[in-house]
């Protein structure tokens, strides 16, 4: 039996999975480095991944799953807007910009926000579902947060600061999980535009930030290879494991 | 009229709608830069949709199969643009170099995926007239955004809009062609189905992550291919599940 607990208790590990991924940035500065590349593909695969399995639930009344799709990527695109994103990078910080590592950690906050509904979405469905997405999405919290944590950091300053802060942006994922699944839970009507909105949301995260981002630091070859076989992987993982 | 001969122009019908997805075109006269950029992301969400939707189909089979099927699919681009490199593709047809590189590679990518569609066909027929009927019509309905996918890469390199049509009915010709070797062997051709579907499906994903998304990228802001991209991709799948059924 699913209860919110079991929700906030998942969400949070996906949250915490960010940890080790500060961790990394704080060891080793491997910025402007083709590893940034790869580390968003992974990422961008992992979440096209997320959002393929979400598409193949059964039962979901198509157009209201569109309709919220398309809520999904206006919600990303207003974000980007209010944010400024356009012009911020994660891996190429403006460090002229005393406001840019704010708006960064703002506008992460939103991104993990949307895959929190995501993780609702899925454990309101059953909960191997939220379980296998917890897992998708906290494997890609970790680069994220190595890429977050450096994008922060400002000369010599100590790991924990990145480390808290790729965790506090995270706490959407727990916070949004929770209230998605009570909402559906107690309106199942919901779950189509709740699911479509985490589809297009995903997508438009995946189009608009992780890709470009990652063909600015390696050749489309390697970030191809590495995008496509994440989102393999986690289509077989998903079809497998449940 | 002979029960082979109607599993092949029941193909037919579904390799000529794909010509149906150059007529945008007709209406779409200048091709600036942006335009270009705005082309390939609508390509690339049609494919990425199409993707997703043998994914699917896929994985009912088998997702191990599917798996392995893609990770060959993989392979396959790899080596074909490695080959089209090697050779210096260049005839003297407009666009030259990387956007012929890139032509070839998208007819390539959707004549390799058609395959796989040709097999349904065939296979539908195991199935009953009425079972048949009804997926023909899906696939070649289906067909059209994907000649709108190949019309896109296509015309932004120059190419005419019929020339646009005849490359995407050609992309669909393995569809009457596989329809009949699979309606005569359906009990050897199913077994394989998932693999051809996953194959399909890893090709056309790592061609547009390989070639057409860093083409729209390059020529539009990363936030309007992106909401571009995203909404295609949302269209295509939504179409899939409503023809589908």
């Amino acid at each position: 039996m699913v209860t919110p607990l079991t929700v906030l208790l998942y969400a949070s590990v996906a949250a915490l999975a960010s940890v080790p991924g500060g961790l990394v940035r704080w060891s080793a500065d491997i910025r402007r480095n083709r590893w940034i590349g790869w580390a968003h593909a992974l990422a961008a695969g992992g979440m096209l991944g997320a959002a393929f399995v979400l598409t193949v639930v059964p039962g979901v009344a198509p157009l209201a799953a569109a309709a919220g799709g398309v809520l999904g990527v206006a919600f990303i695109v207003l974000t980007h807007s209010f944010t400024g994103m356009e012009t911020l990078d994660l891996s190429r910080p403006d460090r002229a910009d005393p406001t840019a590592a704010a708006r960064l950690v703002v506008t992460h906050s939103l991104h993990a926000s949307t895959e929190g509904v995501a993780i609702g979405v899925a454990m309101a469905v059953d909960l191997s579902l939220g379980v296998f997405m917890v897992l998708a999405i906290a494997v890609h919290n970790i680069p994220e947060a190595a890429l977050l944590g450096g994008a922060t950091r400002r000369g010599s300053e100590g790991g924990v600061r990145p480390m808290g802060l790729a965790l506090l942006s995270n706490l959407g994922q727990p916070v949004f999980a929770v209230a998605v699944w009570i909402l559906i839970s107690a309106a199942p009507e919901f779950l189509p535009w709740a699911l479509g909105f985490a589809v297009g949301a995903l997508l438009n995260l995946v189009m608009t930030e992780l890709l470009p981002a990652a063909y600015r630091e390696v050749g489309s070859t390697s970030i191809g290879v590495v995008a496509s076989v994440a989102l393999a992987l986690i289509v077989l993982l998903g079809n497998v494991l449940p | 009229m002979s029960d082979v001969v109607l599993v092949f122009a029941y193909g037919l019908v579904t390799a000529v709608a794909t010509g149906l997805g150059a007529l945008p075109f007709l209406f779409v006269r200048t091709v600036s830069g942006r335009t270009v950029g705005r082309m390939n992301a609508v390509a690339s969400g049609l494919m990425l949709g199409a993707s997703f939707g043998l994914l699917a189909e896929g994985t009912r089979f088998g997702g191990w199969q599917t798996f392995v099927g893609g990770f060959v699919g993989i392979l396959f681009i790899l080596a074909t643009n490695r080959f089209l490199h090697e050779h210096h593709f260049r005839p003297g047809v407009t666009g030259g170099g990387d956007g012929l590189r890139r032509m070839v590679l998208i007819v390539t990518v959707m004549t390799v995926h058609s395959f796989a569609e040709g097999v349904a066909i065939g296979a539908s027929f195991g199935g009953g007239m009425a079972l048949a009927t009804f997926i023909t019509i899906a696939i070649a309905v289906h067909n059209i955004p994907e000649g709108v996918a190949i019309s896109a890469v296509l015309r932004s390199n120059g190419v005419s809009v019929a020339r646009c049509a005849g490359w995407s009915i050609v992309s669909s010709l393995p569809q009457p062609l596989m329809a009949v070797p699979a309606f005569l062997f359906v009990g050897a051709f199913a077994p394989a189905l998932p693999y051809g579907i996953g194959f399909a499906a890893g090709a056309m994903v790592f061609m547009v992550l390989l070639e057409v998304l860093p083409e729209a990228y390059g020529k539009g802001s990363a936030r309007e291919v992106g909401a571009i991209t995203s909404l295609s991709m949302i269209a295509m799948i939504l179409f899939q599940k409503v023809v589908a059924g």
